[in-house]
């Protein structure tokens, strides 16, 4: 893909990955912080939409089902996380957060095999 | 950081939806990340079943129709965790089964019979392309269930 911003992708979901299942053994629930954190994931992974809507012509046959499919289900996967850490006041809030937080590590994994 | 009143309000509101829906997973912490973790496996096996089966069904039938039957099974699961009455809980324990069952039959099916998983499914190989987790979520989905069930028998 666009290798230095899936480089900021992957530090940016690894990050929140971790700082969330840090905040989970601590016993706290998703502060302002974490969840501004969830909120520049999401921003960024709308960029990335955006930018490979804007250069997808240039690039070889890849099937834009497969490859939109997975970049809009990892932006529902981090919102849908992020509005269920907000509304929980337990540990669980960055519980939640970490498991999208992996999950979104993968799927970045695999869009850039789409995209090679 | 969130003030105390509203966590004691939260669970005052949540204390009044147990009385309603006893068997729900939404009452703690632990099941709502549980029910979580089964609504993200959900949203992407499904979306996941839908490319196969729109793009290539023709390549793996049996494969492909497996990864339906799974992403309807977590569905399920997902909404009965969340319903939580004495019906929807013994679905859920059906489906956390039928979960189980279906990842260690097609797991050994796809190392016996490769050639009907020309292209993997979700359960194929033990779940291993998805790291493992169908094989461990229905466990934790279990003994989750039991553990809520056992304590509304003692109540």
């Amino acid at each position: 893909m666009f290798t230095v911003f899936t480089y900021v992708l992957y530090a940016v979901s690894a990050v929140l990955a971790i700082w969330s299942i840090v905040e989970t053994i601590r016993n706290k629930p998703a502060g302002k912080l974490l969840l501004g954190a969830t909120a520049f994931l999401l921003l960024l992974l709308i960029v990335q939409l955006v930018l490979s809507i804007a250069t997808f012509g240039s690039t070889h046959d890849i099937d834009p089902l497969l490859y939109f499919g997975y970049v809009i289900t990892a932006i529902l996967v981090i919102a849908l996380a992020g509005f269920w850490a907000f509304a929980e006041l337990s540990r669980w809030g960055p519980g939640v957060l970490a498991a999208a937080g992996l999950t979104v590590i993968v799927m970045i994994e695999r869009l850039d095999q789409i995209w090679q | 950081m969130k003030k105390r009143e509203e966590i004691a309000a939260a669970k005052q509101e949540r204390a009044e939806k147990r009385s309603r829906s006893p068997y729900s997973a939404m009452h703690t912490g632990p099941g709502r990340a549980l029910t979580a973790v089964y609504g993200v496996f959900a949203l992407s096996a499904t979306a996941r079943a839908g490319y196969q089966v729109i793009r290539e069904f023709d390549v793996a039938p049996i494969a492909y129709s497996l990864s339906v039957l799974a992403a309807v099974i977590y569905i399920v699961a997902t909404v009965c965790l969340v319903i939580g009455n004495r019906v929807s809980h013994r679905i859920a324990i059906a489906a956390c089964l039928a979960e189980f069952l279906g990842v260690i039959i097609v797991g050994i099916l796809s190392f016996t019979h490769p050639e009907d998983f020309a292209k993997p499914s979700v359960w194929s190989s033990f779940g291993s392309g998805y790291g493992y987790i169908p094989l461990i979520l229905p466990l934790i989905g279990l003994w989750w269930l039991f553990l809520v069930g056992r304590r509304i028998r003692t109540t």
